[in-house]
């Protein structure tokens, strides 16, 4: 690069220079990306001592940070419990069978929108982003009625469908905008090979598609996995808790245990913080594309 | 001549495709829509109804309780939102800087955590650091902010609940922001800079000349999704503080709730219910257009 012919003679002591300058952004960067991490893992990391300290130490203060005694028993009360595995199990199963569901049907529809036109398409479209807009608390009032009147209150079953209404639409949104960028051509060519139109979308569609059926359903799990108010509205019995709701109500008892609340806090956000870990790529891909696809 | 099989034939194999997960959308989301206009007509406990006509309307007009969560609920939203955008939008600034690829990816994948948990869980633990005994007035007060002995009720005082709840929330929810603006950032062309750097233009006049419009349509996206759902966002406030003390921090969700399934005046809530799917229904029409506008 060409320096400019009147350099100046005196260069000013607090200029450090392009270069120095840089490095200090950068430093600064370093230092407040460290204390951000800080900031934000401090409840997660006060969870985690709290749920292996006994009780009584949990409401003294001042509260001390690491804890004086260290004990595993709200762990233990925990996974010793019939009472409390089974809504881990509720929980497990429940999500499972939305994400299945979710993505079996979500995918024939995304098949449908992505590759042929047909009369209602807009419509049909506009439907589905709209959807994702609806008030639930506005839904708990019908559904509480219906699944009175269909024999599904106080049942898994319920659960399963009506947590259908917020993630099926999503998943058909982002299936969608990912076979839209895969060439149709790849399926007429395994067609014309003799194929049936089926037979083409499971030998190149579906796999091709991997990414973006994780990225989906992994959203699909973590919705339905942190989801409370249908679960409040359409649940009764203990034998048919989830997670959320099971939490929610050990605060409600006689004497708070703060350090099994703590507890079953960890466990329920352990599965997801390790899917997390593994497929952080198609997890991200999902919570970017609720927003950019559709 | 076209036959008629041919003609539709698009239409007939959309729909064989289409029609299960529509059938089972329009099932779960519009019949029970129809049900809640026709409740809101209705003095209805469920099990006994009266037609009152706009009844419930009227009422509504005269409720300061209802309005009094609305305008909170408007407070809350905005505080929100604002938050997740400043804290989303520098955490993004940051990571997308000139560092180490794996400092960057897993101080990202750190700052997201507090998205995976469950607004429940999230609630749960900042009760317990929000307690009288909490962590958070521990700190305060080894800072000698306050004094131990009169330690401050963060979700017990009507003047800090709210606040306690939107702060719970800011925490949660500020990674999805930071994401969506971290790939915006990385959308943008380098070049716009580089042609920048030899106008001579300063680190601050590259941020607002080419940075924030470049991130306008992410922006404008995530803002608008996120006003939606804080502002149908039931979890967080039931769980902290169940809409009190006296009500200083209830939110449209929860005083449906309230009316409905507590007080069992289930054509009331409906009514209140309507009210908030309109409002919901003005800023998703903004968003779906948005949206639409793109598709073709």
């Amino acid at each position: 690069m060409l320096m400019p012919a009147t350099e100046p003679a005196v260069v000013s002591p607090y200029y450090l220079g392009l270069r120095n300058r840089e490095r200090l952004m950068r430093l600064l960067a370093y230092g407040l990306l460290i204390l951000a991490i800080v900031i934000v893992f401090f409840p997660l990391a006060w969870m985690g001592t709290v749920s292996v300290r006994p009780n009584l130490e949990v409401t003294k203060m001042p509260p001390d940070w690491v804890p004086e005694v260290f004990t595993l028993e709200p762990y233990a009360k925990i996974f010793s419990s019939p009472r409390y595995l089974v809504v881990f199990a509720n929980t497990m199963i429940i999500s499972l069978v939305v994400t299945a569901l979710s993505l079996v049907l979500g995918a024939t529809a995304a098949y449908a929108l992505a590759r042929f036109r047909f009369a209602g398409q807009r419509a049909v479209l506009m439907f589905l982003i709209t959807t994702q807009m609806f008030p639930l608390v506005l839904l708990c009032i019908p559904y509480f009625r219906i699944f009175i009147t269909f024999g599904l209150y106080d049942t898994r079953t319920a659960l399963v469908i009506v947590y259908l209404t917020f993630t099926l639409p999503f998943c058909i949104l982002m299936l969608r905008s990912y076979f839209l960028n895969i060439p149709r051509d790849i399926e007429e060519a395994a067609m014309v090979d003799g194929c049936s139109r089926l037979g083409a979308i499971f030998r190149t569609l579906v796999p091709m598609s991997y990414p973006a059926f994780i990225g989906a359903g992994l959203y699909t799990f973590l919705l339905a996995w942190n989801e409370f108010l249908f679960a409040v509205v359409l649940i009764e019995s203990w034998g048919n808790r989830v997670l959320t709701m099971a939490i929610y109500s050990l605060m409600a008892e006689f004497v708070t245990e703060w350090n099994m609340m703590m507890a079953f806090s960890v466990l329920a956000s352990l599965p997801l913080v390790v899917a997390f870990i593994f497929l952080q790529k198609y997890m991200v891909q999902g919570m970017t594309a609720g927003a950019l696809t559709s | 001549m076209p036959s008629f099989r041919n003609r539709f034939h698009d239409e007939i194999l959309a729909y064989s495709f289409l029609w299960p997960s529509l059938l089972i959308l329009v099932a779960l989301l519009i019949y029970p829509l129809g049900e809640v206009i026709r409740l809101s007509f209705y003095d209805s406990n469920l099990q006994r109804e009266t037609w009152v006509g706009l009844g419930n309307y009227a009422a509504l007009m005269d409720d300061p309780l209802f309005w009094q969560a609305f305008g909170q609920t408007v407070v809350f939203t905005a505080a929100s939102v604002a938050l997740h955008l400043v804290i989303g939008l520098g955490l993004a600034l940051l990571l997308n800087m000139q560092l180490n690829e794996t400092f960057r990816s897993l101080a990202r994948g750190l700052l997201i955590v507090p998205w995976l948990l469950a607004p429940t869980v999230a609630g749960m633990i900042w009760v317990l650091m929000l307690a009288p005994f909490g962590v958070f007035n521990g700190l305060l007060a080894r800072l000698g902010f306050i004094d131990i002995n009169f330690a401050t009720s963060w979700l017990g005082d009507p003047a800090t609940a709210l606040g306690s709840v939107t702060a719970m929330n800011v925490w949660r929810a500020f990674p999805f922001f930071m994401v969506m603006l971290l790939a915006g950032l990385q959308a943008i062309p380098k070049h716009l800079y580089e042609a920048a750097d030899i106008d001579g233009a300063s680190g601050l006049q590259k941020f607002w000349h080419i940075t924030l419009p470049q991130l306008r349509g992410v922006i404008t996206t995530i803002v608008l999704l996120d006003s939606i759902w804080t502002f149908r966002a039931f979890d967080p406030v039931f769980v902290m503080t169940g809409g009190g003390p006296a009500h200083s921090s209830e939110v449209l969700a929860t005083v449906i709730y309230f009316d409905g399934f507590q007080k069992l005046r289930f054509g009331y809530a409906s009514a209140e219910a309507m009210v908030m799917f309109i409002v919901l229904f003005v800023v998703s029409a903004i968003y779906v257009r948005r949206t639409m506008s793109k598709e073709h």
